[in-house]
């Protein structure tokens, strides 16, 4: 019977990945759907919300202050960012965005680098969440219970926010066709604004929470860029729903595949990715072009 | 073309080719060094240009070509010592030529976002088999080479460790691509590839085959970015997954774009500039990541036309396709 607790294991390991890189992901396809940009910056708040995280927790000796803090110090960041440089880009295409959006994501990890050094920081977990809990015969770790718990906490209220407030309706409504909503008298850069700033402050809240379970390194906007990526693909731009079913694929895909066959899992990722990309262009819930 | 046009070019061309077969006699081994990477990296922007500035198709795993190019030759270098260096160069490009008739069928039925985003699709596939085939690609560590001799039929056995001549053979290899891919877009077809960059639909309707000439042009440059990727290995010495990576996919891009895209010397000026940025920051600093971004930004933001648009003298303009509009 080991092996049914190994799969259950994983699959909860493989939930918590994918329910991280969907909190991550949210606000990029949100961006993406809504002002076609592609913004590399946004894996870097990710990093940065670790960062700051870390710092906060450490200086204020509370790792839920810093949860709160940190995300708004890097909403706060992004604001200025779409304020003051990628405003200039708009209507350009998209070269203009993913080079200027690459070009801040290594500044800022470079800068990460000049101020905490290269070494992998640790945040410790609260003591609230320490230990773990038997569970079929094995320990599983409460921290990783909170984080799927918290996470889905997270997707309701997006999901109330986007399918029960006006604003939300506008949102979508903007998703699909921006002229036209801002032609019906909505201020739509403001709700941009707005997006760009919650969907920032969700990548740093996500970092912040895989901080104690993913430890602290400078190479972590990498990494999480690329998951972001595919999973933005698979899902399909703009939307949120297929974002969620694709970071389920991609932490289940991760789990088991360094289960079963650790050589291949990055491959077999990306080997979705061109197998959704050619059969349904648009992602398994992108709209159709 | 005017003949007075075909004399203007002919003798600009002429003037700087002397000036570099001549620049190895006075410049010290350094910049020889320099000279051969940003002649290498000139050909790869030309070859994604002709894509991107030519053909209006964006791609962002351009860096594939050029990576598997690049592991060709290591491969070939290191595994079948007796091969011939011409012929590895050769077939170097042609795994580039073929990787890009694999991708591109698949590719170039989408536009815009989705191109772009199906050539990164395949560009990291293919990093991520780069990076985890240990028994082939040696992952992360990399392939070392030492660059073989080449044999030239009246000239004996040429030792490539010699800067100079490793430099002579980059200059005409370069020069061949770059002036194919030139004479390539006088040519009816390349001329058809701008037409359907400018519209698609009317171009079909004047029976261009659509879908058959982007193939051919995304083959091309395909070809011309594994030759580029055959010559860096060459010079580097060495491979790893960074030949094949996401960064090296946005350097093309960005070499490209200083120099500037509408222009067929755009990106040959944009390649020099960078790389000789590149040497002298990190000269200056460890942390020259951290200006390699600035640059993005300044570019995008101040220069978006390119490097190439600052001077736009009528002498320049000759040697440019009309602005896009």
């Amino acid at each position: 019977m080991e092996a049914v607790e190994i799969y259950v294991v994983q699959l909860m390991h493989g939930l918590v990945y994918g329910m991280l890189i969907f909190m991550v992901t949210s606000g990029l396809t949100l961006v993406l759907g809504m002002m076609g940009i592609l913004n590399i910056t946004h894996a870097a708040f990710y990093m940065l919300g670790a960062y700051f995280g870390y710092s906060l927790a450490l200086s204020l000796n509370s790792f839920w202050l810093s949860l709160l803090i940190s995300p708004l110090i890097v909403s706060g960041l992004a604001v200025i960012i779409e304020r003051f440089f990628l405003r200039g880009t708009y209507g350009g295409g998209h070269i203009p965005q993913v080079l200027l959006t690459f070009g801040l994501f290594f500044i800022i990890s470079e800068l990460v680098r000049l101020i905490w050094g290269s070494t992998p920081l640790r945040l410790a977990e609260p003591a609230l969440l320490e230990g773990g809990i038997s569970f079929m015969g094995r320990v599983f770790p409460i921290y990783r219970l909170f984080i799927i718990g918290f996470s889905s906490l997270i997707f309701l209220a997006m999901a109330l926010l986007l399918l029960r407030t006006r604003i939300g309706v506008i949102i979508r409504a903007a998703v699909s066709d921006a002229d036209m909503v801002e032609a019906l008298g909505n201020n739509v850069p403001a709700y941009f604004v707005g997006v760009f700033a919650v969907g920032a402050f969700l990548a740093a809240l996500a970092g912040v929470i895989a901080a104690p379970l993913l430890s602290v390194f400078s190479g972590m906007g990498d990494q999480v860029l690329i998951d972001c990526f595919v999973v933005v693909i698979i899902g399909g731009f703009g939307s949120l729903v297929g974002a969620l079913i694709a970071s389920l694929m991609i932490g289940q895909l991760q789990a088991f595949g360094s289960l079963w066959f650790p050589e291949l899992a990055l491959v077999l990722q990306f080997l979705l990715m061109v197998v959704v990309l050619v059969i349904r262009p648009t992602g398994l819930l992108g709209e159709e072009i | 073309m005017s003949r007075n046009r075909i004399y203007k070019i002919t003798g600009a061309v002429a003037t700087v080719f002397l000036l570099l077969v001549l620049a190895p006699k006075f410049l010290p081994e350094m910049k020889i060094h320099l000279a051969t990477e940003i002649m290498i990296f000139a050909l790869f922007a030309v070859s994604f240009n002709l894509l991107y500035g030519y053909g209006g198709m964006l791609a962002f795993g351009f860096a594939a070509f050029f990576g598997f190019g690049a592991y060709a030759t290591a491969l070939i270098i290191s595994r079948i010592p007796a091969m011939p260096l011409l012929l590895t160069l050769a077939i170097a490009a042609l795994s580039g030529f073929v990787m890009a008739l694999l991708i591109g069928p698949l590719a170039v039925r989408l536009k815009g976002t989705y191109f772009a985003l199906i050539t990164f699709a395949f560009q990291m596939f293919l990093y991520a088999i780069a990076l985890k085939w240990r028994d082939v690609t040696n992952g992360d560590d990399g392939i070392g080479i030492a660059r073989p001799d080449l044999y030239l039929p009246f000239l004996g056995n040429l030792s490539m460790a010699e800067i100079s001549n490793l430099y002579y053979v980059t200059l005409a290899l370069v020069a061949l691509g770059i002036i194919a891919c030139y004479l390539f877009l006088k040519t009816p077809l390349g001329n058809s590839i701008m037409c359907i960059r400018d519209n698609d639909v009317r171009s079909s309707f004047l029976g261009y085959s659509v879908y058959l000439t982007k193939v051919t042009v995304f083959c091309l440059s395909g070809f011309l970015a594994g030759l580029a990727g055959g010559l860096f290995v060459l010079f580097n010495e060495f491979v790893a997954t960074n030949c094949i990576d996401l960064s090296m996919s946005f350097l093309v891009v960005l070499m490209a774009l200083v120099g500037g895209t509408g222009q067929f010397l755009g990106p040959i000026l944009g390649a020099a500039f960078y790389i000789t940025f590149q040497d002298w920051v990190s000269s200056l600093t460890q942390r020259w990541w951290l200006f390699i971004g600035a640059l993005y930004v300044v570019v995008i933001l101040y220069i978006p036309d390119g490097l190439i648009s600052l001077f736009k003298s009528e002498r320049i303009r000759l040697f440019g396709n009309r602005k896009r509009g």
